[in-house]
């Protein structure tokens, strides 16, 4: 992760608002994010602070009543808000996966995994094509890695006038599933393909959303809160298993949690986020021994030690901004112990302080 | 509980129903003898005074209420239902059901399938385009035929398509009937169902003459259902199409086609598909007025005349067959939901 | 035990206000909703004063020189219709005892919405409080009442309303009877259903440890929560008794052929539906969009409180 590579991705000042009942909801308030080649950065924050929707607006999945009311998004040099519905969609089949939260509800409950599976490795017929042709010369099976070797190898003329069958295709297919589901360390995936969502634990289901991020072979990685809805043991194997992968896999990462230990566990990079804006991104291990935000400071007060002994778990005063109503400049400035008077007049902008560490705050 | 301990359970109920349903006919037809002589269909007008009290005698009608309710449930197991009234020749109530029963299933068929032919699509526009122009439209067509008599819309139809169609000079419907006259008895009766039987005879021109017949009825019946079926299509996609997992297969990059064929669709109709069941037994009762105003000889044309006299032995054979097929069809549906959503175990 | 119910309440209060101001904002958005009730409205005010317009012993005049003509130009019904030459203007045609079928549909209108609503409301206390009860007391009481409620719902169709009115007579009463007897079992499902869900909540054991007798419970606690479903049903409902009712009518159950009631001056469109197809169109015009008005509110309503699909 040299300092001197341009970002995969990079988001610049992105405000979005949602469209409520009770008013307009101001949930993204500039928010400005780099990610690099091959890394893994891990978006934490409390519950409502945007993690999420920052997400959502990339991949272009923002339910209806939300408008995006300006910034960029860049990827690859192109802005992604700019593109059309169709576009967006490419993108997302072909360059964006997604893992969500509740492997439970993110199933559809009434298609087989095979289904469910088959279908994403059947929206690049072309790479299937290829794959099928690639089999054939290297005369054994074709595997997952195989497959992730192949990407970018698109249209190379020694392909395109040779035609794979309908049913090859297929098969080329079912067997990446069955070799996909290995890759998440699923045993006997035969059976599993015929399973329906409610048949397997939790864990599982986890492991094949990953499968399905995996079968798009994706520039960018999105996990949205993966093993928040996991107990802790099984937490500990995803993680592991996310550990591994990202060797393997050329992409890159960002994991939204609001668990800081999780982020601890798997991210190179961390940014912290607060009532729709981005407040400190540095590497994990800066952010630990040195935070430089307050509400940094203080959620890294907030954690219970093994090591330290405690009076009282010290809690930060004050709740999360009202969102449909925020205060005006910086939005933490009424919990802020350090309060100034420019706080409230004016937002302040991420900029960095030492070397690969960013901070939006007027103390600095 | 185990699959066939509730098919008995619930079978067990259905014939504890039957009896409820036969007592309350029986006791409604038979109790008040308002100017209905339940023994009008054993007598002729030439019978005199004593005769007619013979008859009477002979048949119970001079007994307390519960001991003819005794004799009936007696008769009806050993396959005697009784004779109806003089609007059908007073001759054996099961026998002119089941004569006429084929004529109200086609009928229900046929509107059933309009149903789910119309009311289907109906209900998933108005779903995809929700609170947009098409919803809206789509919902006034549903709710319209919600609101519709049945007697009026059929008639309005009559005077349209047979009326004015022939006085304007374009090709025009049968007004009534399930055949043309001239064409009844032409064929062999295979099913008693008119269409069917048209086929199996391979006479084409009936076959298509009866289909004639049969349009403007089945669509009155079917115009007040698919309301009904466009609202419960429209409530259960909007409702799959919240769902978690739909993002999820939008976040996939499929295509939105794929998203709602594959992935909304099959969840959403689950509901849908078992009021289909309901939706045709209902259709059996209901068809009553429909065939009353186009004079189609069904059962349902022949529970209005026999209201009309106070024919009880009819009314009964017709109130525990169709009684029986709804509580059936209840139970049918409900099994399947089972097997359509691999979610529910038993 | 009072104060403490006054508090729950006063809370209760708050909270459904603010839920009550949330479904308005949820029905002005619909404008098929709008539509409804405007519509519902306007039938509802037209009811409440139509005596006051038209003169109901205009019901009883009767004019055979003026049997089934019709002279408005705006509509050609066709060579079999005889005119009307006669100095007044008949925007709807006159009836079988030449009475203007315009002034006869305003006067049948609030019969109709009337009857209808005695029906619905009887069917809907009848039905909740059998339903209440059931599902509160539970037990053999419950079994019988869910027994009787499957054999009413299995009646196909409308047999049992017509066998009753045809044995009891040709009363409006009995009529109404007939009619509840076919829309009584929903609420009871409807309202049994509500009661055993609320039965296990918190705040119903809460009250029991108070020592409230369980009709308080039930009436005072139970109905208010259980209420939004129930009007969403009275609503729909208040269509389909309108068209019962007047089936019943046009089948030939009415007290006296000239009443004017919309299915009785549609029963005798019947008989001349070529020679005067205004006499039944126009009625059961009436009926469709009088029935339309209530069931599109029924139905924004039964959508907006749905909770699956609330914001």
């Amino acid at each position: 992760m040299s300092k001197k590579e341009s970002p995969i991705l990079e988001v610049k000042d992105l405000r979005v608002d949602f469209h409520t009942y009770r008013g307009e909801v101001k949930a993204l308030n500039g928010v400005d994010l780099k990610l690099y080649k091959r890394e893994v950065l891990s978006l934490v924050g409390e519950s409502g602070c945007g993690k999420s929707v920052t997400a959502l607006t990339i991949i272009n999945l923002l339910p209806e009543n939300a408008s995006v009311l300006g910034g960029e998004i860049l990827f690859k040099g192109e802005n992604l808000l700019k593109k059309s519905k169709e576009e967006m969609r490419v993108l997302r089949a072909k360059e964006f996966a997604s893992v969500f939260q509740d492997p439970m509800t993110f199933l559809n409950p009434v298609l087989t995994m095979e289904t469910q599976l088959e279908e994403v490795f059947m929206l690049d017929t072309e790479a299937l094509k290829q794959a099928v042709i690639k089999q054939k010369s290297l005369r054994r099976d074709l595997g997952y890695s195989d497959f992730l070797s192949l990407k970018g190898e698109y249209g190379s003329p020694s392909t395109s006038n040779v035609e794979a069958s309908k049913a090859e295709i297929k098969k080329m297919a079912k067997d990446l599933c069955i070799d996909v589901l290995r890759v998440v360390k699923l045993p006997d995936p035969e059976r599993i393909l015929k399973q329906y969502p409610f048949e397997l634990s939790g864990g599982m289901r986890q492991r094949c959303m990953i499968a399905m991020a995996l079968a798009r072979r994706p520039s960018v990685f999105i996990a949205d809160e993966i093993t928040t809805a996991l107990d802790v043991t099984i937490q500990a194997q995803i993680l592991h298993l996310m550990r591994e992968l990202r060797d393997t896999i050329d992409a890159s990462t960002i994991m939204i949690t609001h668990d800081l230990a999780v982020a601890a566990e798997i991210a190179d990079r961390i940014a912290v986020m607060y009532g729709g804006n981005v407040v400190e991104v540095a590497s994990t291990r800066e952010i630990f021994r040195t935070p430089l935000h307050p509400y940094t400071k203080m959620l890294m007060r907030a954690i219970p030690t093994v090591t330290r002994s405690v009076e009282r778990l010290e809690a930060i005063p004050g709740t999360v901004p009202d969102l449909i109503d925020p205060p005006p400049g910086c939005r933490f400035q009424p919990r802020c112990p350090s309060a100034m008077k420019k706080c409230s007049t004016e937002t302040p902008e991420l900029k960095e302080i030492v070397e690969n560490h960013e901070v939006a705050c007027y103390l600095y | 509980m185990k699959l066939y301990e509730y098919i008995i359970r619930r079978l067990i109920l259905m014939v504890f129903v039957l009896f409820g349903v036969s007592a309350i006919v029986f006791y409604l037809c038979r109790g008040f003898p308002t100017g209905f002589a339940p023994w009008a269909a054993y007598i002729h007008p030439k019978m005199t005074a004593q005769q007619i009290a013979e008859v009477i005698k002979v048949h119970g009608f001079d007994q307390p209420l519960h001991i003819q309710y005794f004799y009936w449930l007696q008769d009806i197991f050993r396959g005697e239902w009784g004779f109806t009234g003089t609007w059908a020749q007073n001759l054996p109530a099961n026998r002119v059901f089941f004569d006429r029963f084929p004529y109200t299933v086609e009928l229900s068929v046929a509107a059933t399938i309009l149903t789910i032919a119309i009311g289907l699509p109906l209900g998933v526009i108005s779903a995809l385009r929700s609170n947009k122009l098409p919803d809206h439209i789509s919902r006034i067509i549903a709710l319209t035929g919600y609101s519709t008599p049945s007697y009026w819309f059929g008639f309005i139809l009559q005077l349209v398509f047979f009326y004015y169609f022939s006085l304007w000079g374009l090709p025009h419907l049968p007004s009534s009937g399930a055949v043309t006259s001239r064409l009844i008895g032409t064929i062999p009766k295979v099913t008693g169902l008119a269409i069917l039987d048209g086929l199996l005879a391979s006479n084409i021109e009936y076959a298509w003459d009866a289909f004639l017949h049969l349009i403007l009825p089945s669509f009155t019946l079917a115009f007040i259902s698919l309301g009904f079926l466009a609202r419960i299509v429209r409530a259960s996609m909007l409702e799959v199409l919240r769902q978690d997992y739909i993002t999820m297969a939008r976040s996939k990059g499929l295509k939105e086609r794929i998203v709602i064929y594959r992935h909304a669709l099959k969840n959403a109709l689950i509901p849908a598909v078992t009021m289909t069941g309901i939706f045709f037994a209902g259709l059996l009762g209901g068809a009553m007025i429909s065939e009353y105003v186009f004079a189609r000889p069904g059962v349902g044309q022949a529970a209005v005349l026999a209201v009309f006299q106070g024919d009880s032995n009819f009314l009964l054979v017709y109130s525990l067959v169709l009684a029986t097929i709804i509580v059936i069809t209840n139970l049918i549906v409900d099994i399947v939901y089972v097997f359509l959503d691999p979610r529910i175990k038993y | 035990m009072k104060s403490i119910s006054v508090g729950v309440r006063r809370g209760e209060l708050a909270a459904k206000l603010a839920d009550l101001k949330y479904t308005l904002y949820l029905l002005r958005k619909n404008p098929l909703v709008v539509a409804g009730s405007l519509m519902a409205l306007f039938f509802i005010i037209l009811s409440l004063v139509a005596d006051q317009i038209i003169n109901p012993d205009l019901a009883h005049t009767f004019d055979y020189t003026r049997s089934y003509k019709w002279n408005n130009p705006l509509i050609n019904w066709g060579p079999g219709v005889a005119i009307y030459h006669g100095p007044e203007t008949l925007p709807l045609g006159t009836d079988g005892y030449g009475r203007d079928l315009f002034k006869m549909i305003m006067l049948a209108i609030p019969l109709d919405m009337y009857i209808a609503l005695i029906i619905t409301v009887g069917s809907a206390t009848f039905g909740i409080l059998l339903g209440a009860i059931a599902g509160y007391v539970g037990g053999k009481f419950d079994e019988v009442v869910l027994r009787i409620t499957d054999i009413f719902f299995a009646f196909p169709g409308l047999v049992l309303a017509l066998v009753f009115a045809a044995m009891f007579g040709r009363t409006i009463t009995n009529l109404m009877i007939a009619v509840l007897l076919v829309w009584w079992p929903p609420y009871v499902r409807l309202m049994r259903g509500q009661v055993l869900s609320e039965k296990e909540k918190a705040y119903v054991e809460a009250l029991r440890a108070l020592g409230a007798g369980p009709f308080r419970i039930l009436f005072r606690h139970i109905l208010p929560n259980s209420i939004y479903p129930i009007l969403v049903q009275m609503t729909l409902d208040y269509g389909g008794v309108i068209l019962t009712f007047s089936a019943l009518m046009f089948l030939g159950f009415s007290p006296s052929p000239a009443l004017p009631e919309l299915g009785n001056l549609a029963s005798d469109g019947y008989f001349h539906i070529f020679e005067a197809p205004w006499l039944l169109f126009f009625p059961g015009l009436t009926i469709v969009i009088i029935a339309l008005a209530f069931n599109l509110v029924g139905d924004g309503l039964r959508d907006v409180l749905d909770p699956r699909l609330r914001r």
